[in-house]
């Protein structure tokens, strides 16, 4: 071959990588991202059923039912709006009624979510920091959490 | 007292290296040359003396001390008393200066590079001191006085009382920090326009020092992350993990590109450029975290007012740095000897996949930022993101990995394609009947052929090398950290595709049946500690009958503060790890979760194969 024709080649071969990058990542971005709610903009989101959303807040005092075999329910609150999630598996050591918890999940209905992934605070203020300004605007947030 | 001891010496560096910066100018002379050097190796003995100060006031448990009071307890054992020091926002900072002022130190002992070249470099580190030293005395002191009178402290936060997150820590910034050094060398080299073989040389030295401590601090924290979070998997996609991720890709980057400029003597704006993006994105990382815009399940004490000194730093010093890159870097004569393929368009290959790489992770940590900032919207970007951009663009970069070694400079022969192919038909059609074995997952197969293939293929490229040379020589190295990169894919695929995970109750003294093996709880105890309580189930790992090893996952419970962590017990195996997590569910029920990990310690061992090929690289002729 000569030698212009393969750095030709070469140059093609980088462009091809790139391009096929971008189009990997914009694909991505759009498919794999997921949406943090309170519970009061979950129920006022325009999320459909099955869709994966992420919703924080606070579990709210004595909604905690342990179905035995792993298999929880409980209530994640704001104050204003409540969200039932069901979890099958382990819950984390610091989940507690009454504090901070982000669940990740599949929407089943409007105000039910069936949660894959139940974190809990993992020091002493765990809350993303974005839902912490939101819980702060409605006066839900209090340092004790 | 000893906190006045320490703030004292903490400002006696900062003084040393202000005289360093001062003298440099006119260290023409014998005398004030003698200053120079002594002020670098003054600061360095202050800097010390500050920090054995903070670990003197950690173990004796002085809480006048603040940085003391909010992180330790007397109660404490005493390894993490001391390691305290740096689980901690002020005593990393500290830490963060000690090792700066030791690359310094030990640069300066450099014999083979010009003298201006050293000066400048030094000078330029001491800059970089200077700067870091202002952050840390004015935004995170770590010898203020605790105004309280109080004589106990609030405790370390339990995750962190771990031995393997006690080294994790000074590793990972060894390399982290190291950078620093050469990023000075870098801007040293482009004023004095001095990028030459000695230069390369240098470089070449401190890249790879950093890069395998940057290897050696992640694959700490990744084994740390796996036995005590309990979640049963080693990397999560944090953006902790993320930033400590992106500065090794550069570095990786770099590391290979060195072998270009001292092949052809080009693309040395490349390398300055890859030098000073390492530091930087050092700093980046650093500022995202200590300030709190990303939220890490790692904790760590965040300052809004912190984060914008560091972001003053990085635009500061990443400004500065490529001004004099674009100012001073030259129009380089001579032509790339590019063909299809030879070792030098193999090498740009692999620098664009791990620039992507780099940039794609570094998008997924920062887009929630900057999507919440555009539309108000919050979201988070997870796993599934980053493996399905992350793995498809380093694809090509591991299949070209195998061979690229073996390619030649100046022709696009492959010496003995054959048998690469042959080796890479046989690999596949092995792998492929493996996965058919199991279950067929394409992730399996594809990770499965690569790994092989790149163990397989350079093997082979050793063993060609020794029938050339006739013995096994040290410049085996590149291949050694690529059989431990196969050794790495191996591990992910296998943990990941093939990890089975499952859910039990069991009541004390009952077995159940997992699969080939059967699982006995034999008794939970209770003991304690002089800073926790734990509750220890005690099980039995069968293999049909016969006992494999019994496996002890825990709960502990930390008086100081008041906290429960999960202790997974762990049965370690050459082909998988039997984890087990507990929990208490009823009254003497205990659910538990078990995964099977098959060769998850493949990936800490072909870690351990990169540090060392790292470590040889840097002392061989």
């Amino acid at each position: 071959m000569e030698v212009r024709f393969q750095r030709l080649l070469i140059i093609l071969l980088s462009l091809i990588l790139l391009a096929g990058s971008i189009l990997l990542i914009l694909f991505n971005s759009k498919k794999n991202l997921v949406f943090f709610y309170t519970p009061t903009e979950l129920i006022r989101s325009d999320s459909e059923t099955e869709d994966i959303v992420r919703v924080g807040g606070y579990v709210e005092k004595g909604s905690i039912i342990n179905k035995g075999n792993n298999s929880y329910s409980f209530n994640i609150t704001d104050n204003i709006n409540t969200i039932t999630i069901q979890y099958n598996g382990f819950l984390p050591d610091l989940f507690k009624e009454e504090q901070g918890t982000v669940i990740e999940g599949k929407l089943i209905e409007r105000s039910k979510v069936k949660a894959f992934k139940v974190f809990a605070k993992h020091d002493e203020n765990y809350m993303p920091a974005s839902i912490q300004k939101q819980l702060k605007q409605t006066d839900y947030w209090n340092k004790k959490y | 007292m000893i906190s006045l001891i320490g703030f004292s010496s903490l400002f006696l560096s900062l003084v040393s290296n202000l005289v360093v910066i001062i003298t440099f100018k006119f260290s023409k002379t014998l005398t004030i040359n003698k200053v120079f050097y002594s002020a670098l190796y003054s600061g360095t003995f202050f800097i010390v003396l500050s920090f054995l100060s903070l670990v003197w006031a950690f173990i004796s448990s002085d809480f006048s001390n603040f940085t003391v009071f909010q992180n330790s307890h007397s109660s404490k054992p005493l390894l993490y008393k001391i390691t305290g020091t740096w689980g901690n926002h002020e005593g990393s900072m500290l830490l963060w200066l000690m090792i700066m002022c030791f690359c310094n130190m030990f640069f300066s002992f450099n014999k083979i590079l010009e003298i201006n070249l050293k000066k400048l470099t030094i000078f330029f580190q001491s800059l970089l001191f200077i700067l870091f030293c202002l952050f840390v005395i004015t935004t995170s002191n770590p010898f203020l006085v605790n105004s309280l009178n109080v004589n106990e402290g609030l405790g370390l936060n339990p995750i962190l009382q771990d031995p393997a997150l006690a080294i994790h820590p000074p590793v990972l910034y060894i390399g982290y920090i190291g950078y620093s050094l050469v990023l000075s060398l870098a801007i040293a080299g482009l004023i004095l326009d001095k990028i030459d073989l000695l230069w390369i040389k240098a470089t070449k030295t401190w890249a790879l020092f950093c890069w395998s401590m940057l290897t050696g601090g992640i694959a700490l924290g990744s084994y740390w992350a796996y036995y005590e979070l309990g979640w049963g998997g080693w990397w999560f996609w944090d953006p902790v993990e993320n930033l400590s991720l992106m500065p090794w890709i550069a570095g990786l980057a770099l590391v290979h590109s060195l072998t270009i400029v001292h092949q052809e003597q080009l693309l040395k704006q490349w390398v300055v450029f890859l030098s000073i993006l390492c530091f930087s994105l050092s700093i980046i990382g650093t500022f995202l975290i200590r300030s709190g815009i990303l939220t890490s399940v790692h904790s760590f004490a965040t300052d809004p007012s912190r984060g914008i000194f560091i972001l003053i730093l990085f635009l500061v010093i990443t400004g500065f740095s490529f001004i004099i890159f674009i100012l001073k870097s030259k129009e380089s004569s001579g032509r790339l000897n590019l063909l299809f393929i030879n070792k030098t368009s193999a090498l740009i290959i692999n620098n664009i996949v791990m620039l992507i790489a780099c940039f794609t992770v570094l998008l997924g940590t920062i887009y929630p930022i900057i999507i919440e900032v555009l539309t108000d919207k919050r979201i988070s970007v997870g796993a599934p993101y980053y493996n399905s951009v992350v793995l498809p663009i380093l694809l090509p970069g591991f299949l070209l990995m195998s061979i690229a070694p073996a390619l030649s400079w100046q022709t696009n022969k492959l010496n003995k394609a054959k048998y690469f192919f042959y080796t890479l038909v046989f690999v596949s059609i092995f792998s492929l009947f493996i996965t058919y074995l199991t279950n067929f997952y394409i992730w399996g197969f594809i990770g499965t052929t690569l790994g092989l293939w790149i163990i397989a293929a350079s093997l082979l490229s050793i063993f060609n090398n020794y029938k050339a040379s006739n013995k096994i020589s040290l410049h085996n190295n590149a291949l050694f950290a690529h059989i431990g990169i196969g050794i790495v894919i191996l591990g992910i695929t296998f943990s990941s595709v093939f990890q089975i995970e499952s859910n039990h109750s069991i009541k004390i003294n009952e077995t159940i049946n997992i699969g080939k093996y059967s699982l006995k709880l034999n008794k939970i105890e209770i003991v304690e500690k002089s800073n926790y309580q734990e509750l220890i189930g005690n099980f039995n790992l069968y293999k049909q009958g016969k006992l494999l090893s019994s496996i002890k996952p825990g709960q502990r419970y930390y008086h100081v503060p008041k906290t429960i962590t999960t202790e997974a017990g762990i049965y370690h195996n050459w082909l998988q790890d039997f984890y087990l997590i507990i929990n208490k569910q009823k009254e003497n029920i205990w659910s538990i979760k078990m995964y099977q990990n098959p060769l998850v310690s493949f990936i800490w061992i072909g870690a351990l194969f990169m540090i060392i090929s790292g470590i040889i690289g840097m002392i061989k002729k």
